[in-house]
């Protein structure tokens, strides 16, 4: 069979297809920096900052749905790789001075390196792929459960390193001291220029034939579909973007823990993706912004607020119950998430057409 | 020799104990194909009711274990009822990611309704006491676990072998719609196998915070992970693979605690995974699991 003759014919195809996708990500992107825009001219700054923390979970977000979103297994490893990404900025970045009371025996002459931002930054994120890419290698033997099982015990090794290696993490303790280069215009870039890459890589060859195989996949297999090797392309650029999520983090606040890139992280950020629809890049967009507008306001019922003069119990843990709610419901009574599927460009374009036929 | 017998003994004792964890996970899995996360949620039940009744003054342990099985298989058949029947038909990332839900929802109960700090269960310590045999140190706990454990399976292949509910359950492993076009209810197959389920994680529930002497919102976290690993690695749905799979999972945890010096000792947790993670290189399917062909039911 000669495969490349019909590919090659086909090409004006799959040029106009790559300009619909720039498109439909143009316009998703429009959506997401909007909404920024928009509380950082009128906001409080307070407002801001949930901003900021609201795009750095669409990054993870992103990077979840590469993976997720296309190849249909549960992956619960990605705030992992954020806080690789995250710890390996701060450990190029902080300052020598800095460094040597935090880490005095860094391992591998660490302790005497400093990088530049863009250069640790880089590094940071060209590590998290190299280490996504190691455990891809086991993941895509395993398919189904057995995978998400693996990508817990991602998680948990990660994590253990993290808190037991002292010498190059500093354990439970804070990392701090990393320079405070990015601010909310950072995130909005970053966040438009990875939607761009999540949606590119959704229309792409590779994501036709990766959720053609999540669908089915033997019929995939049987038209001669590599399901592993797609699988590991899907695994690495999503770590590597949440490793771009994790090094933001850091050059947000300035401090880093371990604390942040566990459990709690994966939850939050799962009931997200799943809120707005795992197969859908604008689903991702829609659930962040959902769940971060309510997170924030039962933070305020959490801590016992006055409330028409009567005074309210304290109810921690109110948050974590509503996200345990939110998942559960949103999987009973409509298990594709709110965009069902679809993106903002494709929503806009069938109301676009039933208008004109209408009128 | 003295320390060996002890170490082989704590090994089988804590395999015995996901071993427990496994079986139930497994049960669940092979019948209506649901990973059911929040499984480790049944130890928070478990050591909660236990919490709850002595602090009520019911502090008497023949009154408490009974008790404490039973709220735990009520919780385990009320939540396939509440939470799991409307996903049955769904794929399995959908009951997963449910059964996620249910998780973090029980976890915020225990932590919204009592504490979320640690609390004392001084009730059920009595059965971790040492006893010495010969020159040996053993508790009676160790022996429980084990032995409990080994009848557990054996009732456990009975009713799978010779009662008609355990051969629906083990037909629908490989087929349920042939099993309900027999004419024996789903419901009713499903529901055993949850109250099953159940009944095992509360005998684990006992043993665990035997053993801890202490209950949390959150910990029933890590066993449920463990058990899941001992299911994957002695082959997903499968039986004897969970029972091999929490065993081994005992061995590993116990020899690496003797072998990584003090300063890694806190990275026992991640090298048991990861050792995991190269067994299922070689073994994808897992110790005991079979390739799947067309058709047969697949993680």
């Amino acid at each position: 069979m000669d495969s490349g003759r019909p590919r090659r014919r086909l090409w004006h195809v799959e040029g106009a297809r790559t300009l619909r996708s720039v498109r439909g990500a143009t316009i998703i992107a429009a959506f997401a920096v909007g909404i920024g825009l928009l509380i950082m001219l009128f906001g409080e700054p307070y407002q801001v900052r949930l901003a900021v923390a609201a795009y750095i979970n669409l990054i993870l977000v992103l990077g979840l749905q590469i993976f997720m979103g296309n190849a249909n297994v549960a992956n619960l490893a990605h705030p992992g790789f954020m806080g690789l990404g995250a710890y390996l900025t701060s450990i190029f970045a902080v300052p020598l001075v800095i460094k040597k009371t935090l880490i005095p025996n860094a391992p591998f002459g660490l302790g005497e390196v400093q990088l530049g931002v863009v250069s640790s930054f880089v590094a940071a994120v060209s590590i998290t792929g190299i280490i996504a890419a190691l455990t891809g290698l086991v993941l895509v033997r395993l398919s189904g459960i057995a995978a998400t099982i693996l990508t817990l015990a991602i998680l948990v090794i990660i994590h253990g390193v993290f808190v037991h290696w002292v010498d190059l993490f500093r354990g439970t303790q804070a990392f701090y001291g990393i320079p405070k280069v990015a601010g909310i215009e950072t995130m909005m870039i970053a966040t438009a220029l990875v939607i761009l890459v999540a949606r590119l890589f959704k229309d792409s060859r590779i994501g036709v034939q990766l959720r053609a195989s999540a669908t089915n996949m033997l019929a995939a297999e049987a038209m001669g579909v590599n399901i592993r090797a797609l699988r590991l392309i899907a695994w690495v650029l999503g770590g590597v973007v949440c490793g771009i999520a994790g090094a933001l983090y850091a050059y947000y606040l300035g401090t880093v823990n371990a604390r942040a890139f566990y459990f709690h992280a994966a939850f939050l950020t799962l009931a997200m993706h799943i809120l707005g629809g795992m197969r859908s890049v604008t689903g991702a967009v829609v659930g962040v912004a959902l769940i971060s507008v309510a997170m924030e306001l039962i933070r305020h019922l959490e801590s016992g607020p006055v409330i028409l003069g009567a005074q309210l119990p304290d109810l921690f843990g109110l948050g974590s119950l509503m996200l345990g709610v939110i998942i559960v419901l949103v999987m009973c009574l409509r298990s594709d998430g709110l965009m069902g599927g679809l993106e903002l460009d494709e929503v806009l374009d069938r109301h676009w057409k039933r208008w004109r036929r209408g009128g | 020799m003295q320390y060996v017998a002890e170490q082989a003994l704590n090994a089988l004792s804590i395999g015995a104990e996901y071993s427990l964890l496994a079986l139930g996970l497994a049960i669940v899995f092979s019948v209506m194909g649901l990973v059911n996360f929040a499984h480790g949620e049944f130890l928070g039940v478990g050591g909660y009711i236990m919490y709850a009744m002595a602090l009520f003054g019911a502090g008497d342990i023949w009154m408490i274990l009974p008790v404490c099985l039973l709220t735990v298989v009520i919780t385990a058949v009320l939540l396939e009822r509440v939470a799991f029947r409307p996903v049955r038909r769904a794929p399995a990332t959908t009951g997963l990611l449910t059964a996620f839900g249910v998780a973090i929802i029980l976890q915020n109960v225990f932590l919204m309704g009592v504490s979320p700090r640690p609390k004392a269960v001084p009730a059920v310590a009595v059965l971790n006491t040492t006893v010495d045999i010969g020159s040996f140190t053993f508790t009676i706990l160790q022996f429980l676990e084990a032995g409990v454990t080994a009848i557990a399976i054996v009732l456990l292949v009975v009713f799978m072998r010779r009662t008609k509910l355990g051969l629906a359950m083990r037909a629908a492993a490989h087929d349920f719609t042939t099993v309900r076009l027999m004419g024996v209810r789903a419901n009713r197959v499903i529901a055993t196998a949850f109250a099953i389920s159940g009944f095992l994680a509360g005998l684990a529930a006992i043993f665990f915070i035997a053993r801890r002497g202490a209950i949390d919102p959150f910990m029933g976290l890590l066993p449920v992970l463990k058990a899941f690993v001992a299911c994957v690695l002695g082959g997903f749905g499968s039986l004897p693979g969970a029972v091999v799979g929490g065993l081994v999972l005992g061995i590993l945890e116990v020899v690496l605690i003797i072998l990584l010096p003090d300063f890694l000792a806190g990275l026992r947790d991640a090298a048991v995974f990861f050792i995991i993670g190269a067994i299922l290189v070689g073994r994808p399917q897992g110790i005991l699991g079979k390739k799947a062909e067309l058709g047969d039911k697949t993680a």
